[in-house]
């Protein structure tokens, strides 16, 4: 068996390689608006404008409820059809992991936030603190404690989802599997070596995230 | 002492409800610089609710507050420039548990006041010393008791150079032993001038230290008076079987 993946590997190695590329690039982009979306979405949501809070309710509650792979489906189809402008496969599925992922990190900062203790921001805001140097410099400091265990596991997610490309040929870890499987008819050690793949990039990222949260607990 | 013709706190006839349960059913106050006011009452009188509408942690569903010869309670009041101006000391500490002892007194004053980091720190300091915890300056307050949390908080609301403080039921988190620690503090601010409103369970120390008492229930100022005439005269049966039923 460790032979054969050492062949594969050796003949096919490239084919991997750009594999993890397409997953890093996938998962990066994923990770980097998916946060960057679904923290501006949070701020919304706990803004005291109705209408933006019931927006986003609705937007958390489809995204969440409905498969990814039918979001991407939908980008698939659809953006290309409505928008005035050539996107790629990838920018179109790219575009529906990120919508995908920003659902989850709403959640996951909206619930870390609310988290921390009322009493906080009584204290704060008796002291005569604005709002914004409230949530700045006494909500945000607790909550990010809350929130980073819980967006290292999103951020998991999101590398394991960037698969779901493999059905549009995009290549990432999983296509580079069934290239090589279709070009050499063997299915296991092809698989394996995706896996190891896969597990290599997980473990590196939750070590990562698990550095980053004892340095934060470091004052507990 | 007590000069009369300084109100430093108006209130006009103050309601207020939460969902269907009136709170405050109208109540009328003025609290005078240098004044030491104990709040006593049942659980659910209305207490609390009436110390925390002072600075507008909860805003009243009618009536008026005036503050220092300003209303609050109107639109457009620019409520953080007040509140800087009313300390306020809770149940529960509320320490910032992500900063030192020292950056929990600073960060107000150095991020509202403006005040110099290296002033704020001098002055920080010397609070510390007075409360006896300068020791614990760069500690973090989970590694403080509860007293000392309190004391903290105390210090942290002083720095800001209110000038009333509110205490809502500032001992009744504490362990028995840590109470004494707690109580000296406040009993030296009161000594030292300070306008103080104090809601609590400690009979004995509301005896003692109070200019005034006010004993709410259901939502109104049932009876006040110097601690004497409340404790000692009692007037109303209401507070007579609420004194009846705490322990001094």
């Amino acid at each position: 068996m460790f032979q054969t993946i050492a062949a594969i590997w050796a003949k096919y190695g490239y084919v991997y390689i750009q594999g993890i590329w397409g997953t890093l690039y996938i998962a990066a982009v994923t990770v980097l608006f998916g946060t960057l979306l679904g923290t501006l979405l949070s701020f919304a949501r706990l803004s005291r404008f109705r209408i933006a809070q019931e927006a986003i309710r609705l937007y958390v509650w489809v995204l969440r409820g409905t498969p990814a792979l039918l979001q991407i489906y939908f980008f698939y189809f659809f953006l290309p059809k409505y928008l005035p402008f050539e996107l790629s496969d990838r920018t179109c599925i790219v575009m529906a992991l990120v919508v995908n992922a920003s659902a989850y990190v709403e959640e996951v900062i909206r619930a870390g936030i609310q988290a921390v203790d009322r009493g906080q921001t009584e204290a704060a805001r008796s002291l005569g603190m604005t709002a914004r140097h409230t949530m700045t410099r006494i909500i945000l400091p607790q909550a990010i404690k809350n929130i980073l265990p819980a967006l290292g596991n999103e951020f998991i997610v999101m590398i394991k989802e960037a698969s779901l490309a493999s059905i549009f040929v995009i290549m990432e870890v999983t296509t580079a599997f069934k290239t090589v499987q279709s070009a050499t008819f063997i299915t296991i050690p092809t698989l394996m070596i995706s896996g190891m793949i896969y597990l290599a990039m997980t473990t590196v990222l939750s070590g990562g995230m698990k550095l980053v949260e004892r340095r934060m607990r470091r004052n507990d | 002492m007590i000069d009369r013709t300084k109100k430093l706190i108006v209130v006009e006839d103050l309601h207020k409800s939460f969902g269907g349960l009136q709170v405050l059913r109208g109540v009328s106050q003025t609290i005078c610089e240098g004044e030491v006011v104990s709040i006593i009452g049942a659980s659910g009188s209305g207490k609390s609710t009436f110390l925390r509408c002072l600075n507008l942690l909860e805003t009243p569903d009618s009536g008026r507050i005036i503050f220092d010869g300003q209303e609050i309670t109107g639109k457009k009041v620019k409520i953080d420039a007040f509140r800087q101006q009313i300390g306020m000391v809770f149940q529960h500490f509320n320490v910032f548990p992500h900063l030192k002892v020292i950056d929990n007194i600073t960060l107000a004053p150095v991020l509202e006041k403006h005040i110099d980091k290296e002033q704020a720190r001098q002055t920080a300091e010397d609070l510390l010393r007075r409360v006896g915890l300068y020791d614990k300056r760069d500690e973090y307050p989970t590694r403080l008791s509860g007293g000392q949390k309190q004391r903290l908080a105390i210090v942290r609301a002083l720095a800001m150079e209110p000038k009333v403080i509110l205490f809502d039921e500032p001992t009744s988190a504490l362990d028995p032993e840590m109470v004494k620690e707690v109580l000296d503090v406040i009993g030296e601010l009161a000594r030292s001038g300070m306008t103080i409103l104090i809601v609590t369970h400690e009979m004995g120390f509301a005896k003692r230290v109070s200019d005034r008492v006010l004993f709410i229930d259901e939502g109104l100022i049932a009876e006040e008076g110097t601690p004497e005439e409340l404790f000692e005269h009692t007037k109303t049966e209401r507070c007579r079987d609420f004194l009846n039923k705490v322990l001094f």
